[in-house]
């Protein structure tokens, strides 16, 4: 909601600046933007007291003096005669109606309406309607304007089945469905109680005669209803969050006295319908309890100053809550109302201390799985849960994202399987990934919950030179993990290709396991790897293809083997992604040494050229060749 | 020139894996949780409407519950958890007071666009006992912050609105660009959920807190696409050995 800073401050004794109000508002805890002048406010849902000047002037009488000189019409009223009855009363508890005629229809405002609609950048509608939307600017109060003279037969307010296409003032046709809330004339509905009035009975820019309708609705039966018909309506996200239920006369009366302003009023009336007391809520006086809520030591008196400013009232040691504060029912609250006023900032902090935990055994088994599989070599993933595949114990989500996500997954190898395929797509030749997750499935109508942990490799076993030439199978890995985790099983399997639509060969094995199946023996891993001390940043990663190299050095001078090693791992292109060494290979005969490192280029911005390739590789082999007793076989 | 004898191969370079940054992340931050006396203690991701909303005081009105922000499963039976405070209910069911609890894990709500995932993480705890106050909350969230983000970070606490908790607030940290982020929410227990879990609200007060992993670990990390982290891309998961 958009507040102007000029529209508050016009009523703060002090004048404080535009800063100090959104520092006021901040520590009051209304979220808000600054743009230029005016205050974009984000209210907590429980603060719909607040969504108007009077609202958030209400609140910062904490800090400031308010001039409380708005007019209000003062004398009598007529009674209004009206054909109206109210058919949903528990929905509906309160409502007020005022007719009104007028001699002229004005054109222009001056002054603070003025303001409002050049300050806020809001479009004039029509006189009364105009007015209407001021009036809850100003007051937080809704109310809608009937052209009096098209209300032609009984008004009823009914709650009731409808299936029938509604006109909004909007020019926007809606279909309505199921229960709403609804005003009828004649059968047909002219008004979507708390969200929207209807064209056919809408104020005009000719109307002189309105009926004023002030409602208090229940939330819950407003909830939902704009989103349900796509209507973004101001009426709505304020009588969601509740209204003041007991200011139907007065808002009614400050509408009386700003269209006498502009034009002569020949006849007015009022009626007010009251079908339950919303009775006042009241707390005892307690600043004992304040003070340990919060953890701070105020006297009564300034704790009861603090509500006083806030419109709360104390008698007979009870505090009584003011209507327009639907939210406030227990000492919790008070305290909330004390902390925002004495500034949760300004609260000192007071020693913590909590006895030692524990932690639970699965836990620890958990994460001496995963850290024995990052020793392996194995990254971890987390996937969603969401799929489209629906075997028989699949768990159905009621209200999908789309059709796609239909289900809950059965199984975890089916997302690592997917996931696997992104990274050959990528070439990646050797990916080993795990994941493990609670798995939801359907046994005997009962939800079954069972923790897995799921596995899958393909490709080269790893990048150094004795993993390079060997490819992961099922062999390969049970070796591994009967080496690593002896006594535990690992069932390998061989997963079917055929669905990858990819033209890799690899095999790709995979196995899924109850974290419930591994033995407390797994505790005894002395894992390698340590999650790492510190956060790094990350880098932007490239979805640009690879190219690489590989480059073959014969050193006759054993000695000569590390200088060349910590020249080539060690060297740095932007470009160059990665390096390795790939091939070992000492010839006894000859004394020879051969070494094979693997060069891996990438760009971040764009693909990657063979004459870019070429000049890097260049740079480095005229580097190499410095080297003494270092050739490089084939090289010219 | 020269011959050694025994010739050593170069240095066999074994590839290490690496955890998930957000599992990394959810763990550092439990096991800060957990040497602060803080138990774990662990909960299901579906859950019922009476565990992950009634208990914890939001309405049957609130947006929350709607068809648009959280997930049912089998016809409105159950729903997917849309925090991990059911877990808390669950623990303060089962134990007596004073207790300690924090439970971390994965969360689902109805959104999927560029900074909001239909699934997420979140660390919460709580913590009850006699005379349990907002000061001391202060105190164990600026320990919380300084152990994430250093002691020299500038944090401000601003009232909020959570249904489980009274007085409520947001916690925002000072980037080094001059922005305010926030980075939890926390605030006393309200008594009407100790009630539900039979807890005497007039002799225990409790606190409680809650931190989404992802925006943590995408400030730490400098991470400005929360997707990137469901990838799955070896390149990505790369960086964090």
């Amino acid at each position: 909601m958009k507040i102007a800073y000029s529209h508050l401050v016009s009523h703060i004794q002090e004048s404080p600046t535009l800063e100090m109000v959104s520092d006021s508002l901040f520590q009051l805890g209304h979220e808000h933007e600054v743009e230029g002048n005016i205050f974009n406010m984000e209210f907590t849902p429980n603060r719909g007291d607040c969504l108007s000047i009077n609202g958030l002037l209400r609140d910062l009488s904490v800090f400031y003096t308010i001039n409380h000189d708005q007019k209000f019409y003062t004398d009598e009223l007529d009674n209004l005669q009206i054909d109206f009855e109210n058919l949903s009363q528990d929905i509906c508890p309160q409502i007020s109606f005022l007719k009104l005629e007028i001699d002229n229809i004005p054109h222009t405002y001056k002054g603070y309406l003025n303001d409002y609609f050049i300050d806020l950048n809001i479009n004039k509608n029509n006189f009364f309607t105009d007015i209407s939307n001021y009036i809850s600017y100003e007051t937080g109060q809704p109310t809608h304007c009937y052209d009096a003279n098209k209300i032609n037969g009984k008004l009823i307010f009914q709650e009731l089945n409808t299936d029938q296409e509604f006109e909004t003032l909007l020019d926007k046709k809606i279909n309505l469905t199921d229960k709403n809330s609804v005003f009828l004339l004649n059968n047909e509905v002219i008004n979507l109680a708390g969200v929207v009035g209807g064209k056919r009975t809408s104020c005009s820019s000719k109307t002189k005669t309105v009926l004023v309708e002030c409602a208090f609705f229940k939330p819950e039966k407003i909830i939902g209803k704009s989103i349900k018909y796509d209507i973004q309506s101001e009426a709505s996200h304020k009588f969601e969050r509740s209204v003041d239920p007991a200011c139907h006369e007065s808002v009614m009366r400050r509408f009386i006295n700003l269209v006498s302003e502009y034009s002569n009023i020949k006849k007015m009336s009022f009626v007010s319908y009251k079908y339950e007391d919303i009775a006042a809520h009241k707390i005892p006086v307690n600043v004992n309890k304040i003070n340990q809520i919060i953890g701070i030591n105020i006297s009564e008196d300034e704790y009861l100053s603090y509500l006083l400013k806030l419109g709360f009232t104390i008698d007979n040691s009870l505090i009584t809550v003011p209507s327009f504060r639907s939210d406030i029912e227990t000492q919790n609250d008070l305290a909330e109302e004390v902390a925002r006023a004495i500034g949760y900032n300004n609260i000192p902090k007071k020693e913590l201390s909590i006895p030692k935990g524990k932690i639970s055994n699965n836990y620890d088994i958990e994460n001496k799985l995963r850290y024995f599989l990052l020793d392996q070599g194995f990254y971890e993933v987390i996937n969603s849960p969401f799929v489209n595949s629906s075997p028989d114990v699949s768990i159905r989500v009621d209200n999908p994202l789309d059709s796609n996500r239909e289900y809950l997954r059965t199984n975890i190898i089916n997302s690592l399987l997917d996931n696997l395929i992104f990274n050959e797509r990528r070439q990646k030749d050797s990916i080993k990934l795990f994941e493990i997750s609670d798995i939801y499935t359907l046994k005997d109508n009962q939800i079954e919950r069972i923790r897995r942990l799921s596995i899958i490799a393909s490709g080269r076993a790893g990048h150094n030179y004795e993993d390079f030439s060997k490819k992961i199978n099922i062999k390969y890995l049970t070796k591994l993990f009967k080496e690593g985790l002896p006594g535990e099983n690992f069932d390998f399997q061989i997963l079917d290709r055929n669905s990858t639509k990819t033209k890799i060969k690899n095999e790709i094995i995979g196995c899924e396991v109850d974290i419930s199946n591994f033995s407390t023996e797994v505790l005894n891993y002395k894992e390698i790897s340590k999650s790492p001390d510190n956060f790094i940043q990350y880098c932007p990663i490239s979805e640009l293809p690879y190219s690489h190299r590989d480059l073959s050095f014969s050193i006759k001078d054993h000695t000569k083997c590390k200088p060349l090693e910590k020249f080539i791992l060690e060297y740095d292109d932007e470009l160059l992604k990665k390096v390795f060494l790939f091939d070992y290979f000492y010839n006894e005969k000859n004394a020879e040494i051969k070494i094979g490192f693997r060069f891996i280029f990438q760009s971040i911005d764009k693909t990657i050229t063979e004459t870019q390739v070429n000049n890097i590789m260049s740079v480095i082999i005229d580097k190499a060749k410095k080297l003494d007793d270092i050739s490089i076989p084939g090289l010219i | 020139m020269s011959f050694n004898k025994d010739i050593l191969p170069p240095e066999l370079i074994k590839d290490r894996g690496s955890l998930h940054p957000i599992n990394h992340m959810k763990d550092s931050i439990m096991s800060l949780l957990v040497s602060f006396g803080f138990e774990v203690v662990d909960g299901p991701e579906i859950e019922t409407e009476e565990f992950n909303f009634d208990m914890l005081n939001i309405k049957k009105t609130h947006p929350a519950r709607q068809m648009h922000d959280t997930f049912y499963v089998e016809e409105k039976l159950n729903l997917l958890r849309t925090h991990t405070s059911p877990v808390q209910i669950r623990g303060m069911l089962e134990k007596k007071p004073p207790l300690a609890f924090i439970s971390g894990g994965k969360v689902y709500r109805k959104d999927d666009d560029a900074t909001h995932l239909p699934m997420f993480h979140q660390v919460e705890g709580i913590f009850v006992d006699e005379n349990v106050s907002f000061a001391q909350l202060k105190d164990l969230i600026y320990k919380i912050i300084y152990s994430l983000f250093g002691d020299s970070v500038e944090l401000r606490f601003r009232p909020s609105y959570f249904p489980f908790t009274e007085p409520s607030a947001e916690v925002d940290i000072l980037s080094k660009e001059g922005k305010w982020l926030e980075i939890l929410g926390c605030g006393l227990v309200n008594p009407i959920v100790l009630e539900n879990c039979n807890i005497d609200s007039n002799k225990y007060s409790g606190l409680a807190f809650g931190l989404g992993i992802e925006r943590i670990a995408m400030l730490k990390h400098g991470i400005t696409d929360i997707r990137e982290f469901y990838k799955s891309n070896l390149d990505f998961l790369n960086q964090f050995k």
